[in-house]
């Protein structure tokens, strides 16, 4: 990897942990343990930054559970999960979608939900799985529920506001759309 | 961005907004509000400053005094209402003070009539379905005795709405980032000399911990720093009247966590026909604002 990879692929990592943390540090709503807003992170990296944007996702949430003490063996399905399920997004749009990144109208905005949820299914299907595979007294449709609204709420309702900002405002250009064939 | 990019972007700062509440409540007690309030104002104004510190100093440059000027003048703004509203809502219980928050969207209206600036019909229908909204919810729980709180609301909207007008001309005319800058710049300033005459050993006084610092950092990121600077970038592309419609749904936000959230975060509400009556009328309201069913709206400023 290049020296110019790596350093973006830290300064992304830097952002993502910088959110994270401070929700390790306290509990938001008692009763409500796994709140996480970074989430919106994952596709908007994947959108504007690719397959290392979506490995700046996986690690920075291992060092955020890391720094919280909190690796399991369940955090080799936690960092999948927040590899391959932003890496769906960005596969979405660079390979399967006929049109580049937008999020101008309301077809648009309805197409980028749906593959958020998408997205969200897919980060649930490996998570949840696997935390009750090794966690058998562990409440796995509780924890889906909770896997699948971070997943699904954040990036809805923070990233795709974030990602019209980043693309509309800021001049951010989504990565390309790769030929076919 | 286009206008509903614009007004998605102001539904989730509205929604950032509202989430203030469940923020605070994470704030350990004997720490004044003025405190955080200056703490997480500086703060995510140097959050906004770090990347794009090249942009922000070419606009004061350029902005000069006028640019300060209007600077100061919504930080005055905006401590006035937040004073106002937390006066005024002392006489009202949780739901009723959400609603008399979102009188605003009626007031404002009257305040570009009177600065002789046009209303588009749209929007007119749609503070029309928001009031009803308002009056049906209030409408049993508002008695004589609540005049006068209600006049502090009032008072409240009316510098409110003439904050987001000044909000909305000084985004169109100048760089936003540079714009939400400023105001969380002056707004830590005015908060730190509350802060001081409330306790003058400012730091040296707070029970400094990590849960402060955790919910400092997450007030300056989501409700300061990503939400102002949101909220004034999409000013530019929308009208004061349209960003107001959708600042109203901000009650519907408010009336979800005080039905969802543990008692301990908020003021639980009891969710009454009405009320919900009341928020569905705001929410048709802010949708008829949102999704522009005719498509004849145009774009502010263009």
């Amino acid at each position: 990897m290049k020296t110019r990879a790596l350093l973006r692929l830290a300064a992304l990592v830097a952002v993502y942990l910088v959110v994270a943390l401070p929700f390790k540090a306290m509990n938001l709503i008692p009763g409500f343990t796994d709140i996480r807003p970074v989430m919106a992170l994952g596709p908007v990296y994947a959108v504007f930054f690719g397959p290392l944007g979506c490995l700046a996702s996986g690690i920075g949430n291992l060092v955020a559970d890391a720094a919280d003490d909190a690796i399991r063996w369940t955090s080799i399905a936690g960092f999948a999960s927040n590899v391959l399920g932003p890496l769906l997004v960005w596969w979405f749009w660079t390979r399967v979608s006929r049109t580049p990144f937008s999020l101008r109208t309301a077809r648009d905005l309805l197409r980028q939900c749906l593959l958020l949820v998408a997205m969200s299914a897919l980060e649930t299907a490996i998570v949840a799985p696997a935390v009750a595979l090794v966690y058998p007294d562990v409440d796995a449709a509780l924890l889906a529920w909770a896997v699948f609204g971070n997943t699904a709420g954040f990036p809805i309702v923070l990233g795709i506001p974030l990602a019209i900002l980043m693309q509309e405002e800021f001049g951010l250009a989504p990565v390309g759309r790769r030929p076919r064939g | 961005m286009n206008r509903l990019q614009a007004n998605i972007c102001l539904l989730c700062v509205t929604l950032c907004w509202s989430a203030e509440v469940i923020l605070y409540a994470c704030v350990p007690d004997g720490v004044p509000a003025f405190a955080t309030s200056c703490v997480t104002s500086f703060a995510g104004a140097a959050l906004l400053v770090f990347p794009f510190r090249r942009r922000v100093a070419e606009t004061l440059r350029t902005g000069g005094r006028r640019l300060a000027a209007g600077g100061l003048l919504l930080a005055a703004l905006s401590a006035a209402y937040n004073t106002l509203f937390l006066y005024g809502s002392k006489s009202f219980d949780v739901a009723s003070g959400a609603f008399t928050f979102a009188m605003t969207v009626v007031v404002l209206p009257v305040v570009l009539l009177t600065m002789r600036r046009r209303v588009a019909l749209e929007t007119w229908i749609s503070v029309a379905l928001v009031l009803a909204g308002i009056v049906l919810a209030l409408g049993p729980s508002v008695r004589a005795t609540q005049t006068t709180g209600l006049a502090v609301m009032g008072a409240g909207c009316l510098l409110r709405a003439v904050g987001i007008v000044v909000l909305a001309d000084m985004a169109k005319k100048h760089d936003p980032i540079a714009v939400a800058v400023l105001l969380e710049a002056f707004a830590g300033v005015l908060s730190l000399a509350g802060w001081f005459a409330e306790d003058p050993r400012l730091f040296a006084g707070l029970p400094v911990s990590r849960t402060l610092v955790a919910a400092w950092a997450l007030y300056s990121y989501f409700i300061v720093g990503f939400a102002q600077a949101l909220n004034v970038f999409a000013m530019r592309r929308v009208t004061a009247a349209n960003a107001t419609v959708v600042y109203s749904v901000e009650i519907v936000f408010s009336l979800a966590w005080g039905s969802l959230l543990p008692a301990g975060i908020v003021e639980r509400i009891a969710l009454s026909p009405r009320i919900l009556l009341g928020a569905a009328l705001v929410v048709a309201g802010s949708l008829a604002e949102i999704l522009d069913v005719r498509g004849k709206r145009r774009e502010a400023g263009t």
